[in-house]
């Protein structure tokens, strides 16, 4: 090289525009190192040096440690007889710079195969050396493999990423049917489209289902290119890139399924939305029947309380000579009268007006009274078993409402056996340990359970029961709120409920009522004969219904109190003089003006010890808290009779002074 | 595929890849002389690979059926090396060899003949090379041709079980101007890998000296 026909500074002139630092001649016969000045600079060897024959192991001196071992290694083999040395490696510059540099040289032979000489130059790298590691980190960092691919060719060139990508062996070429046989769709379009597919293609754009080749994992790959058409002969060359789309390529799937499946949850989202307010109205205009009922039922017992209250009193004043039919019409009017007053009772309970009064009842009692009432409730393909123990606890709740619950129960069951079944209603006590299976606070009960043999719900549906407006039936035929009562009810009560059921298993609803520990006091309460009064007892009836309050005034009178009267609130309170002593006072609760609570506080005011004595055909919030009625509170619910207005009116009277609220 | 249990670091890769190519060179020496023409050998890089690895990745570079020149080895170290070219090449390499003046049935007919002498001058003075500087001596068998496909040249079916390990070296071979893709492979099993990691170890040792 060195002795060729060029002059030395032509030489170097032309290996400077090739981008060469500097050539070598390495003499192995007489070991030692000929360089050119560029060589010489680059290595950092300045004068005295010859620069024609220097020791061989300059030859290293400037490689990189990293490097050194690795160029040995090389030129051992090729002063052995290796013929083509092309090696990278690094050389520190003088100034301590690293510079990357290609060393391609050659080993020349004697005539006996003899290596003799090997020379070669260095061409500065670096630049290049940069771009591949900028190329080789976006590859490895973004994923991304490259190819390119020349028309006419069997093979692509690839990179390590591409063969990564596609779990083939790294290598730089490869055969193109290699690649294409990853694909999935073996007859589908090609990863690498060869030329006799015809022409180039219109796009590299495009995306592949692979098998990869390591592992079997399928994955989807994206193309993406360009087409570099060379000179006019039509040749070109496809240039590209891959990268996995998989993870995409899902999430997209998955929202091309919300999209597709968009219509139906709509249209689910609004028939939900349409029960609901098909609910919603259904409960408004429970309500607003309830609010009509519960208006026309007050109205009715005023009027009902005037039609007893004078039968009753007709049917006393008769004596031994009338005629026996008057005493059977009055007795015929009374029976109607009690059966329309029944009538508005249901129609109160119907609309919520009615109150709690919570009693101490024996459950057992309660069921043995309810079995007429449940036989004609339910059909008769169905088989009902009422069982209580004898000894059952007493247990304080609203006797009519508990009743209301239990017939509630036997009609949910009597519907989930339209084909027949058993119905079995039972009471009994339980003591509950720290631990229950229903989570009930540790206690003593009285639990009356409620079986049938119907269809069962689905634990969905147990989970919702007690929602309000919750209903499996039709709507119309249910308020959805007969449940929710039901748990208000148990709640209110400071008991529990709970429901085992299971679809084709029937259901089990359990009510746990908290054990009384006083005794019963229902035998106390049908006392015939009525209780009389004394005439330093002085009653104050106030109503703003004359009939009513006329009724009231004769029975209060009758009965032996002293009586005075007054049509509304402030009339009353004007009796409150110091004139006379009141000993009771009998209000209306809902009154125009002033409602019969605030007569009571305002008279208490004057004369805190008063007793105070409620009557009404339906009760609101004033005397009421909960749907219960306040403690020390009295209430008389009309239409009432002789016997009960003059048993209240004891029971309230005599009651100790410690009960009373100030 | 389980790993290879011993493997070559860089340096002995490197030092094996330059042993190889002093062998090539002086193949190519020799077929040059055989021949008449132009002749360049070189090893750029190699792999150390499980059988059944190496079978996978010529049938991965390779999609025609393969022939090869095989060479069993005996000595400081065994086995049996393999020069693999594509079938396609192997007709180049004969027409690039008899310089281009045979009909196709000449070359057909003198395929074999001519491979089996192409391959004994290359495995010969790899292995001789290789030989000679590890200073150990080795005995090689006459060659034989054979065609087949990966699976079947490096002898992987259902029932290997301890797999060897396969030195898998890359030729750039160009005859006459003409390039031809060539494979050298050489099976050996895991004590002989073992010796000839420690010789590559002096090697480098006495190569490379004191500063490392």
């Amino acid at each position: 090289m060195a002795e060729s026909s060029y002059g030395g500074d032509q030489l170097r002139a032309i290996l400077a525009a090739a981008g060469a630092s500097g050539t070598w001649d390495w003499d192995i016969e007489a070991d030692r190192l000929a360089v050119d000045q560029h060589f010489a600079e680059l290595y950092g060897l300045t004068e005295p040096l010859n620069l024609a024959a220097l020791p061989t192991a300059t030859f290293f001196k400037a490689i990189h440690p990293d490097d050194r071992a690795r160029m040995r290694i090389a030129v051992a083999g090729m002063v052995a007889g290796a013929e083509q040395f092309s090696k990278e490696f690094r050389v520190v510059t003088a100034n301590g710079v690293n510079l990357w540099v290609h060393g391609r040289g050659q080993t020349h032979f004697d005539e006996s195969d003899k290596p003799v000489r090997f020379t070669g130059l260095l061409v500065d790298v670096t630049a290049r050396k940069r771009t591949e590691e900028r190329l080789r980190v976006a590859q490895s960092a973004g994923g991304i493999g490259t190819f390119e691919y020349s028309d006419g060719f069997a093979t692509a060139t690839v990179s390590h990423e591409f063969c990564r990508l596609l779990g083939l062996y790294p290598a730089s070429i490869l055969p193109v049917p290699t690649i294409n046989s990853v694909l999935k769709m073996k007859d589908g379009p090609c990863l690498i489209p060869e030329s006799h597919h015809g022409g180039p293609p219109e796009s590299l754009d495009g995306t592949f289902c692979i098998v990869r080749s390591e592992d079997g994992a399928e994955r989807w790959i994206a193309r993406r290119g360009e087409i570099v058409h060379e000179g006019p002969d039509g040749g070109y060359r496809l240039i590209g890139v891959i990268y996995d789309v998989t993870e995409s390529k899902a999430q997209e799937s998955e929202l091309r399924e919300l999209n597709d499946t968009l219509e139906a949850r709509v249209e689910n989202a609004i028939s939900e939305r349409s029960q609901v307010e098909e609910a919603l109205r259904q409960a408004q205009k429970m309500e607003a029947v309830g609010n009509l009922t519960g208006g026309i039922a007050h109205d009715f017992n005023n009027l009902l309380t005037i039609i007893l209250g004078n039968v009753d009193t007709a049917i006393r004043r008769l004596d031994g000579d009338t005629d026996p039919r008057v005493k059977r019409a009055l007795d015929n009017a009374q029976k109607g009268a009690e059966r329309a007053a029944s009538l508005t009772q249901r129609l109160l309970a119907f609309s919520r007006r009615q109150p709690l009064t919570p009693k101490s009842i024996d459950a057992g009692r309660l069921l043995a009274g309810m079995s007429d009432l449940l036989t004609r409730s339910i059909t008769e393909s169905i088989a009902i078993q009422v069982t209580a123990s004898d000894d059952l606890w007493v247990v304080e709740a609203d006797p009519h409402q508990l009743e209301n619950v239990i017939l509630n129960l036997a009609v949910n069951a009597r519907d989930a056996m339209q084909d027949g079944g058993a119905l079995t209603i039972d009471a009994r006590n339980v003591t509950v340990g720290p631990t229950h299976e229903h989570e009930v606070p540790a206690g003593s009960y009285v639990a009356v359970t409620v079986r049938d043999t119907g269809i069962g719900m689905s634990a969905t549906t147990v989970a919702q029961v007690f929602d309000p407006f919750f209903t499996t039936k039709e709507v119309g035929k249910g308020t959805g709120l007969g449940l929710s009562m039901v748990y208000g009810f148990v709640k209110q009560s400071g008991g529990y409920i709970y429901i085992d059921s299971a679809p084709g298993f029937g259901t089990i609803v359990t009510l746990y009522l908290p054990r009384q520990f006083v005794a019963s006091d229902e035998d106390a309460e049908d006392i015939p004969a009525a209780e009389r009064g004394k005439p330093t007892e002085t009653i104050l009836v106030v109503e703003d219904d004359e009939d009513v309050r006329a009724y009231t005034v004769g029975i209060v009178r009758e009965l032996g109190y002293r009586v005075i009267e007054a049509h509304d609130g402030a009339s009353a309170l004007k009796l409150f003089n110091g004139d006379q002593a009141i000993s009771l006072l009998l209000t209306d609760v809902v009154m125009p003006r002033m409602s019969g609570s605030e007569l009571a506080e305002a008279a208490r005011r004057r004369q805190p010890e008063l007793r105070v004595l409620y009557t009404s055909g339906y009760t609101r919030d004033a005397i009421m808290r909960d749907g219960k009625l306040e403690t020390g509170v009295d209430l008389l619910s009309k239409p009432f009779t002789y016997t009960t207005l003059a048993n209240k009116l004891r029971d309230v009277l005599d009651r100790s002074e410690s009960n009373i609220v100030a | 595929m389980t790993a290879p249990s011993i493997s070559l670091d860089e340096l002995e890769r490197d030092a094996l890849t330059e042993i190889v190519n002093i062998g090539v060179s002086r193949a190519a020496s020799n077929l040059r002389k055989m021949i008449g023409g132009e002749v360049l050998l070189s090893v750029p890089s190699i792999d150390v690979v499980s059988q059944r690895r190496a079978a996978r990745l010529i049938s991965e570079r390779e999609v025609s059926e393969l022939i090869a020149v095989r060479q069993d080895f005996e000595g400081a170290f065994s086995g049996r090396a393999l020069l693999i070219f594509p079938e396609t090449n192997s007709l180049e390499l004969v027409r690039a060899v008899t310089g281009g003046e045979l009909s196709v049935q000449e070359v057909l007919e003198m395929e074999v003949e001519a491979l089996a002498e192409t391959g004994n001058v290359i495995l010969n003075s790899c292995l001789a090379t290789m030989a000679n500087m590890l200073k150990r001596s080795l005995n090689m068998t006459v060659p034989e041709v054979l065609r087949g496909t990966g699976n079947s040249l490096f002898e992987v079916d259902e029932t290997t079980s301890s797999e060897g390990l396969v030195l898998f070296l890359y030729i750039d071979f160009a005859v006459r101007k003409h390039d031809i893709r060539g494979y050298i492979a050489m099976i050996m099993d895991l004590p002989s890998l073992a010796t000839l990691k420690d010789l590559l170890d002096e090697f480098i040792a006495r190569v490379v000296g004191e500063d490392g």
